[in-house]
């Protein structure tokens, strides 16, 4: 989906491109500053360029624009979930959203210090314990969570 | 900063703590032989060393340290905490205690820990982390009472503080007293009711104390047991522990029902705000929704298909646990 995306953006910026050089290149010729034969122009006189172009750069510019919305809305990234289950499942189920990347993001379920209480930590029994497991072979299957 | 520094060594699995504590002493020379730290003060401020991210990491490499034995280490990155952050701020005012707490070799050590905590809180009688560790100690040495009594005062100091809470729950819990259990874990469930464990934690407490009572009682507690449950599925998809609780409180549920059926039904007051015990096709059809989804999970998390991996081997082992006794018994 990635490579798609690249590709359909690189498509559009590069037809995009042409369509302005070719627009540029046509209204240096002499033939386009002749006005139309019925020039019904939206612009007011001093703004109006009075250049004809021809259709097929019309299109082209347009076809880039197209191709080059489609790339953005491919290429970015996915919808994060908005429903609080979802979230909540994804935090449950998923190792990866467990990790912790930077201070305050990640980090898993956020209550999971309520059963784990870090304030209280009981710091001799536990050390006691995992010194106990050190010495008793360590690397087990420890239990609990990995 | 590394990642692996962010997460606190704290879970039951002690092969964190040991992966940490390893890389401890590493981290802290890191961190001291820059060259530049050793520039004269006007200079250092143009070079700032400083993150959120360090100071994280080296709470939990201390405790890591304090939980492996690694002593030494741990005292060196309390020292750069103190450097830091000063010895009468609050929270380092219980990172040291606990390193002394850690540290002590006997009661009469202890004793002292036990007063120098007194002494911070004569002065200043706020300082909620020395309160929570004077707590923890009291509960470390065997004293639950004096435990119990508190954590009384700290929630009734502070009464949205979830985690007091549910420590006070847990000591309860251990001392016997389910009844105040359910009522402290009510009361975190008020500060943070999203909060889809302490949901499945209450079911799970209701759910022993049912095992106590009789007759309407029972059945009572056991439907709210249920109800916990089915809440915390609400909060949390596929929630495992959810999800295994739901189908125990149904399976003891739908024998009750059954045998009440033939005999007394249950007074609920609509008055007092009591919900009616549920149906029987209501619980059958949970049960076969949690079997579902029990197996459902067992099956992928043992696959470890990708976004399933999270569940730990003992769970998936105990909900197969729970599928296959079932349908054993059905077998017969």
């Amino acid at each position: 989906m990635a490579a798609i995306a690249t590709a359909i953006n690189v498509l559009g910026v590069l037809f995009l491109s042409h369509a302005v050089y070719s627009a540029y290149e046509h209204s240096l010729l002499p033939s386009a500053s002749t006005p139309p034969p019925l020039s019904h122009s939206l612009l007011p006189n001093s703004l109006d360029p009075k250049i004809t172009l021809p259709l097929d750069i019309t299109l082209e510019t347009l076809f880039s624009v197209l191709l080059l919305c489609a790339g953005m809305v491919l290429s970015s990234a996915d919808l994060k979930p908005i429903q609080w289950r979802v979230w909540a499942g994804t935090l449950e189920a998923s190792q990866e959203a467990r990790e912790v990347k930077e201070v305050g993001v990640g980090g898993g379920n956020p209550y999971q210090a309520l059963e784990e209480r870090v304030g209280f930590w009981d710091v001799r029994g536990v050390g006691k314990a995992t010194r106990g497991w050190m010495d008793g072979g360590g690397d087990k299957k420890g239990k609990g969570r990995a | 900063m590394p990642a692996p520094y962010l997460t606190a060594p704290i879970s039951s699995d002690p092969r964190s703590a040991l992966s940490l504590a390893a890389q401890a002493p590493t981290f802290t020379t890191s961190q001291a032989s820059s060259w530049w730290s050793s520039l004269p003060y006007p200079l250092t401020l143009f070079l700032n060393t400083e993150s959120q991210e360090k100071w994280t990491s080296y709470e939990n490499l201390f405790l890591a340290c304090l939980r492996t034995g690694d002593f030494p280490t741990a005292y060196t990155c309390l020292e750069a905490l103190i450097a830091r952050f000063g010895k009468t701020n609050d929270h380092i005012l219980a990172l040291q205690g606990l390193y002394q707490e850690a540290t002590a070799q006997n009661m009469g050590e202890l004793e002292e820990v036990m007063k120098a905590y007194d002494e911070v809180l004569k002065e200043d009688p706020t300082i909620f982390s020395v309160r929570k560790r004077r707590a923890a100690l009291l509960r470390s040495v065997g004293k639950a009472a004096e435990a119990i009594a508190d954590l009384t005062v700290l929630v009734d100091a502070s009464p949205t503080d979830a985690e007091a809470w549910a420590e006070l729950a847990d000591l309860y819990l251990s001392q016997g007293g389910i009844e105040q259990a359910v009522y402290c874990l009510e009361e975190v469930l008020l500060v943070m009711p999203n909060a889809w464990n302490m949901h499945a934690r209450l079911g799970e407490v209701v759910y022993m104390s049912a095992q106590k009572m009789e007759g309407g009682d029972q059945m009572k507690a056991l439907a709210e047991s249920m109800r916990r449950f089915c809440r915390s599925i609400e909060l949390c998809d596929g929630y495992l522990r959810g999800y295994y609780g739901l189908r125990v409180t149904t399976g003891t549920l739908l024998d009750a029902l059954q045998g009440a059926k033939k005999g007394q039904t249950t007074a609920s007051d609509p008055l007092a705000g009591d919900l009616a015990p549920p149906s029987i096709a209501t619980v059958k059809k949970l049960n076969e929704l949690a079997t579902a989804k029990l197996a459902e999970i067992a099956r992928r998390g043992t696959a470890g298909e990708k976004g399933w991996d999270g569940y730990s081997e003992a769970e998936l082992k105990a909900a197969k646990d729970l599928i296959d006794r079932d349908t054993q018994r059905i077998e017969r």
